[in-house]
């Protein structure tokens, strides 16, 4: 094989869109601001709650509590778990931190014989923010759910222009719509468009090393797929 | 528009989330090796299509994506609950015994 051969890179669906080019620090200004928080790691976890040991695992491979409300986030440093379904379960992290977890989960089923899984889907999401004064006004125009409502650590999923997402409110300041790779060209038009009579401006996204999600912008992102 | 409320979700949601998939409670023949072409065909194709309460499923596509029962008035739309389909099950033997 020549050197030069076949050499996979990780794309973000929304690429296309150059957002880097586009981004610009935040004002406190009365505008949309929204970018992607590209190439996160997303798996879904599935198990049932009443068998013993489930939960336990969880929480020591991950850190994070297994949440058993409707709609509720689990947040720590390392990622969210949220609730999807009274079985199922989607974990949100860094990429790599994601794959070892997942095979240490895998390995950790197997050993305890649990009826669990984990599916890796970071190929097939992105996740979106989307923040300011006007920022659930823009959603009101999208979907029939009130989003307002949506207590802070939790998350809903619903339909935006037909479109099935999940908004996730950690704190007030604005949400993380997470959408379909499929989808992503679609729902970042649809946001963009809702956004325009508000005034819209792609914002830079700072890798907070105290918030749940924007920490796993951090360390840097392994654009080369590893064979 | 349906205001239908998910028992896993525990919320009323609007009716766009939501996807109709048929009628509940329908029962298997009890010994298919013996239930001949009528039976089979009561089984696969006919349905009550009542004119009042009707037992039907519908599934949260858009949110926990379970099926779940809701009974509901083919006039007046009303809708008057909706349950898992174990809880609504139950419900639904003690209406037709
Ligand atoms: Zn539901």
């Amino acid at each position: 094989m020549p050197k030069q051969g076949f050499q996979p890179f990780m794309e973000s669906p929304l690429h296309h869109f150059k957002l880097d080019a586009e981004a610009q620090p935040r004002r406190a200004d009365g505008r949309i601001w929204c970018n992607e928080l590209p190439h996160l790691g997303y798996a879904v976890l599935r198990g049932d709650t009443a068998e013993a040991g489930f939960a336990q695992l969880v929480e020591q491979v991950t850190g994070l509590a297994l949440p058993l409300k409707a709609g509720a986030v689990s947040q720590g440093p390392q990622g969210v778990l949220m609730w999807t379904s009274p079985d199922e379960w989607l974990l949100v992290s860094h990429r790599q931190r994601l794959a070892d977890w997942t095979a240490q989960l895998d390995a950790g089923f197997a050993a305890q014989q649990l009826f669990a899984q984990t599916v890796d889907s970071s190929g097939g999401l992105t996740l979106a923010w989307l923040g300011g004064t006007q920022h659930i006004t823009v959603l009101r125009h999208l979907g029939v759910y009130d989003f307002e409502s949506i207590p802070l650590g939790h998350m809903v999923s619903t339909v935006l222009g037909k479109a099935t997402v999940q908004v996730i409110r950690l704190d007030g300041d604005g949400v993380f719509v997470l959408f379909r790779r499929s989808f992503a060209d679609y729902v970042w038009r649809l946001l963009r468009r809702a956004a325009q009579p508000y005034g819209f401006a792609v914002c830079q996204l700072e890798a907070r090393s105290d918030h749940p999600l924007f920490a796993q912008l951090a360390a840097p992102q392994p654009l080369l797929v590893s064979a | 528009m349906l205001v239908i409320t998910c028992p896993y979700c525990q919320e009323a949601r609007e009716e766009e989330e939501f996807s109709y998939a048929g009628e509940a409670y329908i029962a298997r023949p009890a010994v298919p090796e013996e239930a001949d072409d009528a039976t089979w065909g009561d089984y696969v194709f006919h349905r009550k299509n009542p004119r009042g309460w009707h037992w039907e499923q519908w599934q949260h596509v858009a949110g926990c994506r379970k099926v779940f029962a809701v009974k509901r008035h083919t006039v007046t739309y009303e809708i008057a609950g909706s349950w898992t389909l174990a809880d609504g099950k139950a419900l639904y033997l003690k209406e037709q015994a």
